[in-house]
Order: structure tokens, then C-alpha cells, then sequence
């Protein structure tokens, strides 16, 4: 198995539980110490980012059989990539997230799926969206907003809503709200519509590398054939999977791509978007995984010994997109950011991610709970992301809690004050 | 193999989901690189591995064990080879779940803590009441408590805050047998303000200069010392590491100190000690420095004639830090500071005046956030020496610990980094002193794999001088007793009496203690 | 036991059957009943210690470890069993050492503490002392004992400033705690640069922890080492008064926090009158003269600028009073910084203080946190009243420990030692003070007098593991029996 590529990042694991933790220097609180939600719910040493490591040399050495119990262990992992960020500080001979990705390949090549990951990746075959609904419906969700159909005609910039934005009839007005603001701005924006597919990245992450391989590829050619010079996507899976999952896999989409926070503080800073309607709340943001330290483009580096590798070559987090958002926060007027204690680049994750959405509910529920709580903590009215998955984590937590804490993607939140809030 | 039945009683104590026996679970609990001297990564695979949550439960397993006669071992956060089982058909307990800080008593000073509150978290809770702890030299993932009941207690901030076996107030303690007893004020339910009598103090049973390693039973709370601090409650930093950025407080001051030659750093180490200031003390030589921080630029430059003759022109170096509750002791400290290294010939750099570098050392300093770094140039390391007695006579051992180090690093079994990363640290204004030589190696490297040789070289050479004791050997357990014991008043023989006394069928992992005996 | 055994180790002129000797041990200045001892012996060196007790293990006799000189409090020398022989350890009274570079003294037992004090300043050192102990107080057996020191801020650990013991357990072997141990003897580690300067360890236990609060019943002490401190080179001592304790309790915590001030106690009125005044009239008149209460401190500076570091701390610390509307003053109600420096650096006159005022006392000590103290003197109050023993009789001393997380609390009951029912009301008083300070949170870590055996009846768990602990260093139950209360598991 590829596991073996990184027997040696494996065994220089000293132990030592630095990727349970914050970063060290950012620790606030005794509550908000811990930054990875699978050792902190299920507490065995295998459930940690070190912990897997050595579960990866069992297997390597046939201590352990790749059983039903071992994949339950690999699995229940939202591959956030904080173990990844406080494990590169110290060390540079290491890449933690690349072995639990392996191991993941590992459980696929060996018939060790779980059933949902199975029907989740049965769905995108049929489908081309995670969720098995209706490919002809994918572009619905902009109706009667007058965007170009990238197939029909060339624009500027390509738009891509993702699985989750497509099809989440309740987060409609996110998808919407992005479009409009950029088409307000003037933007020269296009759409794939209905013959856009799902980025890859979620079955890459349940360990399904050549579906990814397959739909970078034919992500390539749409890209490249559409004539845009900016790949534009609200949706931070989608994002992470281009930055850093395509490069990963060989695939490079030869044109630049922006989350949409990104291109609209660019945007900002232009002058061609100007926010003036006064939103009087107070609001934490929430960073996702997949825009920040797992939205950190990947750069292939060829040599041998990891020890010698340059830092820019080290995925260490720290190149994720982490200040745009809160640029456009600061713009948005009566708007105040209160912080959470677990930001940036050890922030904690919602627990959507890693396949746990789909097959662990209740650990993805926990994790997100954890973030709401940490959110309610600051005093904020209202918990922004940008997001679609962290979003809809965060609402169906807040449903089961009686809690007074808005869910906000960030374009809804410029919508407001911009004055223009789509209807969903 | 764990009988079912057995099991079963263990799963009735902490739950189903709190014990597993799956091997792969149990493989987390096997592998330990640090301080393991065999050149396999694996120890002793346990039998289970147990979750508990409480005393209770903590009770419930070891009363179980001696139902049945199965070996067990508690760890807080696991890291280093005394933490593996030193058998099969163990339990071992992983204190994980123990995470609450139960108090902290602002005005008397002291928190009350479980086993798996590391240092970081409680030096952040400490510091929004004025206080601040002890982090020791292993680095702020670690346990609290282990430090103060179970294994060691050296820090850089020793000269101010002492060493954690002697930071210990109130204890709670399940024996081996599976009575719990709360050491000191507890005992009578006075609160948790001390850890001793009535009468005799059984901290003394407890540990000593090292923690007994799991030899006997479990510590499932700690009261322990806090110290004044004078900062703010929380030091905002943007950055994880090198790129950290904060605002040093103008009642903190670090300094980089450094000495012309051994003789005048110790000087000027008395000196410090006798004047009573300082907060943070270490010995910190500049090769060490900089095979920390830049690994890949000593594996290129560390043969080269200028960068030896560099690094040993600034060898003799000091981070020394003051925390200061006002303007005139800030003024006072600083001034004998600055005369300290002009009597003593030495250089003071403030690390005020280099903001980027003086963000980066404070965390590195203040919550030992640099320690971790040992692994970068290797990926493993281990240490030998630890006179812990005077700082005048850490001097020599310092030059033999480079000396035998040397010839390893000549050899290419350990990773050239000037042979001198001895840091040291002083304890209670100059009570005594730590020095410690660390070596940095590739356990992947087969070449590699000798250390142990080097803290034999180096204990058996102590021994022969009559010079002190060495931390050798991971520290602790039978082989260190038998090569310390004949020199040091067979202190191994009461221990084995100790473990007899307290742990009669030997259940309590042995490995890192004693076996008993008389 | 036989003299002749005795004599043959010792030499007969250092074994003593004199009654009247033998009786001065049947009794001390506590309400401890014994008995006289059939012997005392005088050892002057560790071998015979060890020798002694091997013998008293066959003879299963008692040994009463003794190494002050009268006047003794407490009841730790009073023999409970009438065979048990008083090893008088005073003899063994050699300045082993003195280290000025590691601040440092190795000393035998029956060293004291005015002349380790003398000798030691020599050397630019001071001896960290507790409260007026008398002249002939040994320094070893007060540290053992856990006697408060003076100053706080070098209280780090209880073991504080004991550092290092030869110690000769009930097995009869002879051990070395701490960085003594070895390796090497004494000469050779002083010749690496090593002065028993580490307490912890040997190895993974601190015997030495064990040994100090034994009262002599788990190992004789045969020389420890000590830490010393530097002499100041410029000080200045104050006195804040106060009409409660509870006023000053925000300075008392923030001064401790930061480590402010040297030498640093809390008396009471009749305390400090019994300490500076001369006979009975004089202390009632400073009596009333005095505040209720009153904080003493001495801040000091050492070799590098010291009338700045006495500045810096005279501002600070005035900062700190005025915040809680007190006032530090160089002397008040005629009580002088002369007067009182006398009461930090020395040794009691004689008589020793606490018989100066009405001849006889009872002390009451426990340890608690500071906040915890104004209860106790409410609960002594009303004790005292239920008993009507007049409370402005009673002593009142406070001296915090280990830098400040808990405080020792002593009530000396002064009574009149002609009156025996003064004296019996005073028993009496102790009695029920005792237990209801125990009820209230007193924690009574250093058992003394009749009630030695009342604290272990508050921690039993604590009490088994320490009666196996007891039954490992001394098997044959001979050192000090009845001290203790090692119980059978």
C-alpha cells in the first residue's frame, strides 16, 4: 500500500500529543485547549493524528488486520488537518493528514468502505452531487437571476456553487446572495448550471482518490473549455478540494481560483462593492476547515528527506484564507467581531467533514455543538462562516437547542448590508 | 489475554464505550520512541486500556485488579517509554477523561488539578487570576500532575517557581491495593492546602527526586503551588511559532545573556541567585539554540570550522527573563541584572530591542513552547547527566557530558550539534541546579540508535568520579537501581520495601519502580 | 536495657542513671503524662547511634531521641514506656560545615541555634529561625519538629530549610537522604563541588519526608545539612497595627504573593507584650498599650544595591497598606525597630519569653489557610469564655508558611504555673479548643502533647498507609513509641 510512502514520517511520531492540542501559544482557556474533535469525543490514543500514525505502522507491520472495528477507527475522523497544523510546528519530517488519507485509500483498495460513504459515492457516479438528487436540478438554485450559462456563452468567471449550495433548499439565499453581490459588482459571472459537477473532494476524503483523480479531470477540461480566468466558489469543500486536493492529484485548473470571500474583499477594496446599510449585530466567525488550513495550496516537493524540505513546501496551515473574511467583517458597518478562542488556523471544525456528515451523524452533531458552544461563549448573536457544510452543521445543532444564535453565511450577512437580501 | 469475566468487570466500572481491547486501540499504548532504548518502537502490548472518568472508577479498576491479579498502569498524557506497560496482560489506564481544573484559590495560591490538566491549560486559567506555574522542561502538553506526583519537575522557571516535587500541596491517591488516601490537610477534609502529615509526610512515599513512574497506583489529584504573576491575564499573540507576534508587557523584561567562560556564568549565576531576582533562568548555549531552531541550516554548516568556532565563542548563554509587580522592582531587577554581567564580564542583549525575536522567546520561555523543538533535527533525542546539586558542580559533568557526547556525534550515531546542549536550570534562587545534556538523533537511522551507550558512558563516569548521580537510563526502573543503589546508600532497598509495603503482589506496574522485596 | 551494653558503646561516664536526671525527662512544659526513662545515653557519633539502636531492637526497648536542651515543650521527649532509655544527642554538636558560595551549613543535632547563628555570620550567612526559639534550641530538631521559620519566602517546601540527613533508621541502617546520598562520602562530594545542597531523592522517594514530622519515631538524626540565606547588608523593619486580624488580611496576602518583606509574622497584642516586655507588670502594661494586632516585616537588600531593593520594597509595600488603609510604622506604642529586630534575629533570654509573663503556658498549634484564621480566634474566644479563662490572656501568633499557601496558627495560653487549677482549667481549655478547631477546619499536621493521637482519628486511610510505612523503618516499634500512632493494618 501508498502507507508505506510514509513509513518514515510514521515512525518519527515521538508521541508526544502535540496534535491534540492548540497550538500552544494560542491556548486560552481549559475548555478550548483541544483542537481535534475525533480524540477529544472518542479519547483513545488511536483516535488522535499520532494516534493514527501508529496505527498506520500496525498495519504496516501486520500487528493489525485492516478490520471492520479498524476502519470504524480510520473513519471516525473529520479530517480538519488541525493534528496537521500543531504537529508542523515542531516538525517538519512528518505530514500526519497525508498518512490518514492513506489509510483511508487503504480501507477502499482492501473493501473496508462504510455502507454511506458507498451510497455517497454511488450518488456522485449517477448524479455527479453527493446527495443523489437530480443532476437536471443542480442549476435551480439560479433561477431568475440572470447569470451567463458558462456552456452558452463566455464570462469572466466561473462560478461554482457545489454539491451542498446546489441542492440545500435552505441555504438558498448563501448561493444566491454570492452570486448577486458579485453580478452587482459588475462581475462578468457564468454558471455551469445543471452541468455542473461535485468538486471530488468528499469521496477523496472517504478515501476514494481515483473518483478525485476523475473529477479534477473532467473539472480541467470544463474549466479550461469555458474560456474564464477566475474559478469563483462560496463553498470552502469545493475550494479546499482545488487548492490543495487537484495540485495533490496532478491536476492543475489553469486559472485562478478565489473563494468567493476572497474575490469580494478584493472587490471591496476596489471600491465596487460598498456595504452602508448599518447591521447592529455581534458576531463570531467561524473559520472553515477547508478555506483555511485545508484550503492552503499544496506544492509538490521531490525530495526524499523531509527534514531538507523548504518550509514553503510544508503544509503547515498557516497559508489559508484566513483574513479575508474578517476584512469584509470589519467593512460592514454597526458589524462587531467578538473572536472565538479557536481561530484561524486551529480553529475547531464543525465535524461535517472527512465523510463523518455522512456516516457518523451524531459525532458530527458533537463536534458542532462544541464549536456553537465556544460561539455562544463570546457573546455573539450570531455564528458567521463561509461554509455551506459548516452551516448546515451549525443550524441542525441549533434546532435541538434552545438557543438565541443566528447561523449566518457571510454573503448573507454583506447581503444584509448591502441592503439587497435575496429571498431564498 | 484478559479472561471475559475479568473484563467484564472492568467494562462494569467505566462503561462499554470506556474500555477496548481491540489491538489497534491497544497499539496506541504500545508505541513509545522516546527514551526507548530498544531499537523497535513497540513495548508490551497491554491487555485493555480503560477510560476512567473518576476516583471512584479509578478505584473500581484497581480493585479489580486485585480481585484478579492483573497488572495495571495509569498515564496522564502518555509521552515517553515509562509510560508503556512493562508487561502483557496489563491494563492501562489512560487518565484522559480526568481533565477538570477543580480550583484555583487565587489568595492561598495553589490549583487543584486531575490528571490529564496539562501545564498550558492550567498556566492560562492561572494567569486570569494573577498566577502563574511551573511548566516543566518537557514542554506545556504535559501533565500537571504527573510532574508533581509521578515523574519530574524541571523547568526554566525554576528560579522562581521551584520544581514541581516540591510544589506539591494536597494529594489524592489510589494505592496500589485500592485504598484511596488524600496525603495531608484532605485527609482530615481541611482543604487542600498541604500535602503533609499529620505527622510524618507521605509525599515522602510518594515520589522522590523522580515520581515512582506508575509503581504505585494512581494520583487522581493534585493541589499544586501557583506563583504570582504579574502580567496580564492573557498575552494576545497572532501566530502559531516563529511568526508570532505579541505585545510583551513593560513589567517583562527577557534578556539573552552571555559569558566569556564557564567560571564567570556560574559567577554570575550565584550572584542572581543571592540577589533574588529573575523569573526565568536557563542555560541555554547558542549550538543548541540553533539546532532547534534552524535544523537543516547546522546539518549544513555544523563541520565547518566558523560555525564551530562561532557557537563556541557564545556557548555560555543564559535566557533570563524578569516579571516584575512594579516600576520600582522592574528598575531594581534590571539594574542588578546589568551590574551582574558587567562584573562578570559577560554580554546583555534585551530582547526588547528585537520585538519579532522577544514575541517568539516569550512564549518559548514563559509556557516552555520551545521545548518540542528537540525533535526537529532528528526527529528524536534523549538526555543524560543531571548532577541536580550545586551549580558549581554541574561544571565538570557539563565538560564530560560534551565530552562522551562528542565522540558519538564523530561517529555519526547522533546528529552533530555542537556536542554542548547542556541546558541547565537553577531551582529556588540558586538552591541547586539541573543541567541536562541532550542528544539529537534519527531513531530511523540505523546508525542511530546508541544513546543508550552515551548515558551509560556518561552515569558510569559519575559514579567513578564520585560526582553525581545522572539521570541515565530513562531515569528510573531495576537497571538504574542497580547501578545507582551500591553508590547511594541502596536507596533501591527501600524501595523495594516501600513497593512491599504498599503493593505486596507487585500489580502496580513495577517497571519504572521496583519489584518488591526487603 | 543494660548499662553495661550501653557503656561498652558509649563509655560509661556518657550513660547516666542519676535519678534526678532520669526524672527531668518524666515530664516537660506540656500536659503529656509519662514516664521517667531507665536511662539516657549520651552517643557521640552515628556508629553508636547505630549500635544503640540494634541494641534497644534486641532489648525491644524504647529510645527517646532528645537533642535539646531544657526547658522541652510538646511531650516529644517524654517516655511513654518505662523501659526506654533518652539518647541524648546534644553531644553531638559539631559545625560540620559551612559553604558561603552554596549558603550552607551541615550540622549535628546538638547544634543550636544561637551558636550555628553566630558562626554562620561570620560567613556573611544567617540562620533561618523561627520564633525566639531558647538558646539551647536545637536547629536540626526544630526543623524536624516543621517549627515555622521567620520568613516565609524562603518556605518553599515543608522540608524547608532542612535539606539533606544522615538518618539512622529502627532497622539500624544507616541511610543518607537527599543528594547525600552519594555518590562518594562527605569529602568527596565536597571535593566535586557538592554540599548536600539537593533534599529530594534519593531515587524515586524522599525518606527525609518522612523522617521530619516523626517526632523521633521513625529514624535518629545523626547531621543534616541546612540552608542558610545571605545576611543583609541594609534593613529596615516595621510594624502595621491593627484592631482585627481580618484588617490585615488583603496586605498579609499581597505582600506573601509577591514575596515582599524578609522576616514576616502576624502576634497579637499579648504575644508581642510577652515577647519585648520584661516581667508580668510590664507585659500588662504594654498589653494595653499595644494594638490588637500588629504585622511585623523587615525588608532587606544584599550585595547588589541594597538601600535601592529596601526602597523599591518600603514604596511597594506602602503602596499596598495604604490600599487597605494601613499605615507601616518604624515603632509604635514605644515598642522600638531595635526591640524588634531583637525578636527576628535572636534566641529567647532567659527564662525562655513564654514563661516571663505568667509563669506557665499551653500551647495550641495547627495549620490552615490565612482567610481561615479570624475564625479560630473567634472560636478561642468563646472556648476561652465557656472555660472563664480571660481571653486578653491568650497569645495569638501567625506565621504564614510555605510562602504564604497556609499559615501556622499558635495559641499560647498563659497561665499562672503556681495555680494548679488555673493549670487544669487551661488542660481543660486546650481539650475542647483542640477539638473544636479540628471540627472547624484546623488541620493539626504536627501532633503534640495528649492529643497526638486526635488528628489520625480525622484521616484514617492516611493513618493505615502510615502505620505500614511506620512498620517498614521501625519494625520493633523502639523509637519514641507511643508518639506516633502507627496503627496495625
Amino acid at each position: 500500500m501508498a502507507l508505506r510512502e510514509y513509513e518514515r514520517d510514521i515512525r518519527g511520531c515521538s508521541r508526544c500529543s502535540i496534535c491534540k492540542w492548540v497550538p500552544f501559544a494560542q491556548i486560552k482557556s481549559v475548555d478550548c485547549a483541544t483542537v481535534c474533535p475525533s480524540i477529544s469525543r472518542y479519547n483513545f490514543h488511536s483516535y488522535s493524528g499520532g494516534g493514527r500514525l501508529i496505527l498506520g505502522l500496525s498495519l504496516l507491520e501486520d500487528r493489525v488486520e485492516l478490520t471492520e472495528e479498524v476502519a470504524d477507527i480510520i473513519y471516525k475522523c473529520v479530517m480538519c488537518g488541525a493534528c496537521e497544523v500543531s504537529c508542523k510546528i515542531y516538525r517538519d519530517d512528518i505530514d500526519v493528514l497525508r498518512v490518514i488519507e492513506e489509510l483511508r485509500f487503504a480501507c477502499v483498495e482492501n473493501g473496508m468502505m462504510l455502507p454511506e460513504h458507498m451510497m455517497m459515492v454511488d450518488a456522485m457516479k449517477q448524479e455527479d452531487n453527493v446527495f443523489g438528487e437530480p443532476k437536471s436540478a443542480r442549476g435551480d438554485w439560479a433561477k431568475d437571476l440572470g447569470l451567463k450559462d458558462i456552456n452558452k456563452e463566455k464570462a469572466d468567471v466561473l462560478f461554482h456553487a457545489g454539491c451542498r449550495l446546489s441542492y440545500d433548499e435552505g441555504l438558498r439565499g448563501v448561493v444566491r446572495g454570492a452570486a448577486s453581490i458579485l453580478s452587482d459588482a459588475g462581475v462578468d459571472l457564468g454558471i455551469a448550471g445543471a452541468d455542473e459537477a461535485c468538486c471530488g473532494g468528499r469521496a477523496f476524503e472517504v478515501g476514494y482518490r481515483g473518483e478525485l483523480e476523475k473529477y479534477a479531470e473532467d473539472f480541467a477540461s470544463r474549466v479550461k473549455a469555458s474560456g474564464c480566468s477566475k474559478l469563483v466558489t462560496p463553498c470552502s469543500d469545493c475550494y479546499g478540494a482545488f487548492k490543495q486536493l487537484y495540485p495533490m492529484v496532478g491536476k492543475e485548473l489553469g486559472v485562478e481560483v478565489l473563494h468567493v470571500v476572497e474575490y469580494v474583499e478584493m472587490l471591496m477594496g476596489q471600491g465596487r462593492i460598498r456595504p452602508t446599510v448599518k447591521v447592529p449585530l455581534k458576531v463570531t466567525y467561524h473559520d472553515p476547515c477547508h478555506l483555511g488550513r485545508r484550503g492552503e495550496p499544496y506544492r509538490e516537493w521531490e525530495g526524499e528527506d523531509k527534514l531538507k524540505r523548504p518550509s514553503a513546501f510544508k503544509m503547515s496551515g498557516t497559508r489559508g484564507v484566513y483574513d479575508a473574511p474578517r476584512e469584509i467583517l470589519s467593512r460592514l458597518p454597526a458589524v462587531e467581531l467578538v473572536e472565538m478562542e479557536r481561530i484561524r488556523e486551529y480553529a475547531w471544525c464543525c465535524g461535517a467533514g472527512g465523510g463523518v456528515m455522512e456516516a457518523y451523524p451524531e459525532f458530527n452533531s458533537w463536534s458542532a455543538n462544541e464549536r456553537v458552544d465556544e460561539a455562544l461563549a463570546t457573546g455573539a448573536q450570531a455564528i458567521v462562516t463561509a461554509c455551506p457544510w459548516c452551516e448546515r452543521s451549525f443550524t441542525d445543532a441549533l434546532e435541538e437547542r434552545d438557543e438565541d444564535l443566528e447561523v449566518l453565511d457571510l454573503m448573507e450577512l454583506l447581503a444584509r448590508s448591502l441592503g439587497s437580501e435575496p429571498d431564498a | 489475554m484478559l479472561d471475559d469475566a475479568v473484563y467484564r468487570e472492568f467494562e462494569e466500572v467505566v462503561g462499554p464505550d470506556n474500555i477496548s481491547r481491540e489491538p489497534a486501540i491497544l497499539d496506541g499504548y504500545t508505541y513509545q520512541i522516546v527514551f526507548n532504548p530498544t531499537p523497535s518502537p513497540w513495548l508490551n502490548r497491554p491487555a485493555a486500556v480503560a477510560l476512567p472518568c473518576s476516583t471512584e472508577e479509578v478505584q473500581g479498576i484497581v480493585k479489580v485488579c486485585n480481585r484478579h491479579h492483573v497488572r495495571f498502569k495509569a498515564h496522564s498524557t502518555g509521552w515517553g517509554v515509562f509510560n508503556a506497560p512493562g508487561y502483557e496482560d496489563m491494563i492501562i489506564l489512560d487518565l484522559r477523561r480526568m481533565n477538570r481544573i477543580l480550583q484555583i484559590d487565587e489568595n492561598n495560591m495553589f490549583a487543584l488539578v486531575e490528571p490529564y490538566i496539562t501545564c498550558n491549560q492550567l498556566q492560562a486559567e492561572a494567569m486570569k487570576k494573577g498566577l502563574n506555574c511551573h511548566i516543566i522542561g518537557a514542554g506545556p502538553n504535559t501533565s500537571v500532575l504527573a510532574s508533581c506526583t509521578s515523574v519530574g519537575g524541571v523547568g526554566w522557571t525554576g528560579i522562581s517557581m521551584g520544581y514541581n516535587c516540591r510544589n506539591v500541596l494536597g494529594v489524592e491517591w489510589v494505592l496500589p491495593t485500592g485504598e484511596v488516601v488524600r496525603l495531608g490537610s484532605p485527609g482530615s477534609g481541611d482543604g487542600w492546602f498541604s500535602g503533609d502529615g499529620p505527622g510524618p509526610s507521605l509525599r515522602g512515599i510518594m515520589r522522590g527526586l523522580f515520581g515512582a513512574m506508575g509503581g504505585l497506583g494512581v494520583f487522581t489529584r493534585v493541589a499544586v503551588k501557583l506563583f504570582n504573576w504579574p502580567g496580564p491575564k492573557r498575552i494576545d499573540a497572532r501566530g502559531l511559532m516563529f511568526d508570532i507576534k505579541a505585545e510583551v508587557p513593560e513589567n517583562i523584561k527577557l534578556y539573552i545573556l552571555l559569558f566569556p567562560d564557564m567560571q564567570r556564568f556560574l559567577d554570575a549565576t550565584y550572584d542572581l541567585g543571592d540577589a533574588e531576582i529573575g523569573w526565568i533562568h536557563s542555560r541555554n548555549p547558542a549550538g543548541m539554540l540553533f539546532t532547534f531552531l534552524f535544523p537543516g541550516l547546522m546539518r549544513e554548516t555544523a563541520g565547518r570550522p566558523a560555525m564551530r568556532s562561532a557557537m563556541e565563542s557564545i556557548k555560555h548563554m543564559v535566557s533570563f527573563g524578569i516579571a516584575a509587580s512594579s516600576p520600582g522592582e522592574l528598575a531594581y531587577q534590571e539594574k542588578v541584572v546589568r551590574e551582574v554581567i558587567a562584573r562578570n564580564d559577560g554580554v546583555l542583549i534585551d530582547m526588547g530591542k528585537l520585538p519579532q525575536f522577544e514575541s517568539f522567546m516569550l512564549f518559548g520561555l514563559m509556557r516552555s513552547t520551545l521545548s518540542a523543538f528537540v525533535f526537529r533535527a532528528g526527529g528524536n533525542f534523549a538526555s543524560s547527566l543531571v548532577g541536580e546539586e550545586t551549580t558549581d558542580s554541574g561544571a565538570p559533568q557539563v565538560d564530560l557530558g560534551v565530552r562522551i557526547k562528542q565522540e558519538y556525534i564523530d561517529k555519526g550515531a547522533l546528529i552533530d550539534d555542537m556536542a554542548d546542549t547542556v541546558w541547565g536550570s537553577i531551582y529556588e534562587n540558586n538552591l541547586f541546579a539541573h543541567y541536562e545534556s541532550l542528544m539529537t538523533f534519527d531513531s530511523r537511522d540505523p546508525r542511530q540508535q546508541e544513546w543508550i551507550k552515551v548515558d551509560e558512558e556518561v552515569v558510569d563516569e559519575l559514579i567513578d568520579r564520585k560526582w553525581g548521580i545522572g539521570i541515565g537510563l530513562s531515569g528510573a526502573g531495576t537497571v538504574v537501581h542497580k547501578k545507582f543503589g551500591p553508590h547511594m546508600c541502596n536507596y533501591d532497598k527501600w524501595q523495594r520495601r516501600i513497593k512491599k509495603a504498599l503493593d505486596p503482589e507487585g500489580l502496580s506496574d513495577p517497571i519504572g519502580y521496583t519489584e518488591p522485596g526487603d | 536495657m543494660m548499662i553495661e551494653e550501653l557503656s561498652g558503646i558509649v563509655g560509661a561516664d556518657r550513660v547516666s542513671k542519676e535519678k534526678a536526671s532520669l526524672e527531668a525527662y518524666a515530664s516537660d512544659n506540656s500536659f503529656t503524662e509519662g514516664c521517667a526513662p531507665s536511662a539516657i545515653v549520651s552517643p557521640v557519633n552515628a556508629e553508636q547511634v547505630v549500635e544503640i539502636i540494634n541494641l534497644a531492637a534486641r532489648e525491644k526497648a524504647g529510645l527517646v531521641p532528645s537533642s535539646s536542651a531544657p526547658p522541652r515543650f510538646r511531650g516529644d521527649t517524654v517516655p511513654e514506656r518505662e523501659d526506654s532509655v533518652v539518647v541524648d544527642l546534644t553531644g553531638m554538636d559539631r559545625i560540620i560545615k559551612i559553604n558561603r558560595r552554596n549558603k550552607v551549613a551541615l550540622i549535628e543535632p546538638g547544634v543550636t541555634f544561637g551558636r550555628l547563628a553566630r558562626e554562620v555570620a561570620k560567613e556573611g550567612l544567617k540562620v533561618l529561625m523561627p520564633l525566639l526559639p531558647r538558646e539551647g534550641k536545637s536547629v536540626v530538631g526544630s526543623y524536624l519538629e516543621r517549627e515555622p521559620i521567620l520568613i516565609p519566602k524562603y518556605h518553599w517546601d515543608v522540608t524547608d530549610p532542612l535539606l539533606c540527613a544522615e538518618v539512622i533508621f529502627g532497622t539500624g541502617d544507616m541511610f543518607r537522604t537527599g543528594s547525600a546520598a552519594g555518590p562518594g562520602d562527605l569529602e568527596d562530594q565536597w571535593a566535586s563541588e557538592r554540599y548536600q545542597k539537593n533534599p529530594m531523592g534519593p531515587g524515586q522517594s524522599d525518606l527525609i519526608r518522612v523522617v521530619q514530622g516523626a517526632r523521633g519515631t521513625v529514624g535518629l538524626v545523626t547531621w543534616a545539612s541546612v540552608r542558610l540565606e545571605p545576611l543583609p547588608s541594609a534593613s529596615r523593619t516595621f510594624i502595621v497595627a491593627a484592631d482585627s486580624f481580618g484588617e490585615l488580611l488583603g496586605l498579609v496576602y499581597s505582600m506573601l504573593r509577591r514575596k515582599l518583606g524578609e522576616e514576616f509574622l502576624v502576634l497579637n497584642g499579648t504575644d508581642l507584650a510577652a515577647i519585648v516586655g520584661g516581667d508580668r507588670e510590664e507585659i500588662e502594661e504594654l498589653k494595653g498599650r499595644l494594638p490588637p494586632w500588629s504585622l511585623i516585616y523587615r525588608v532587606a537588600g544584599f550585595k547588589y544595591f541594597p538601600s535601592d531593593r529596601v526602597s523599591y520594597q518600603v514604596n511597594d509595600i506602602g503602596d499596598l497598606a495604604g490600599a487597605e488603609g494601613l499605615e507601616p510604622c518604624r515603632s509604635l506604642a514605644g515598642v522600638s525597630e531595635e526591640d524588634i529586630g531583637g525578636v527576628l534575629d535572636g534566641t529567647s533570654g532567659e527564662p525562655y519569653w513564654k514563661f516571663g509573663y505568667l509563669g506557665g503556658f499551653a500551647d495550641i498549634f495547627l495549620i490552615a489557610t490565612l482567610e481561615m484564621v479570624p475564625s479560630f480566634l473567634e472560636l478561642m474566644e468563646e472556648e476561652a469564655k465557656k472555660a472563664e479563662y480571660p481571653s486578653g490572656n491568650i497569645g495569638m501568633y501567625v506565621q504564614p508558611i510555605q510562602q504564604g499557601r497556609s499559615c501556622h496558627v499558635e495559641f499560647t495560653l498563659y497561665y499562672d504555673e503556681g495555680d494548679e487549677g488555673e493549670r487544669q482549667k487551661v488542660r481543660g481549655l486546650c481539650d475542647s479548643a483542640i477539638r473544636r478547631l479540628m471540627d472547624s477546619g484546623g488541620f493539626f499536621s504536627r501532633p503534640f502533647g495528649p492529643w497526638c493521637e486526635l488528628p489520625f482519628d480525622r484521616c484514617p486511610d492516611t493513618a493505615m498507609l502510615l502505620g505500614k510505612i511506620g512498620k517498614m523503618l521501625d519494625p520493633d516499634g523502639i523509637l519514641n513509641p507511643g508518639k506516633i500512632p502507627y496503627r496495625v493494618v
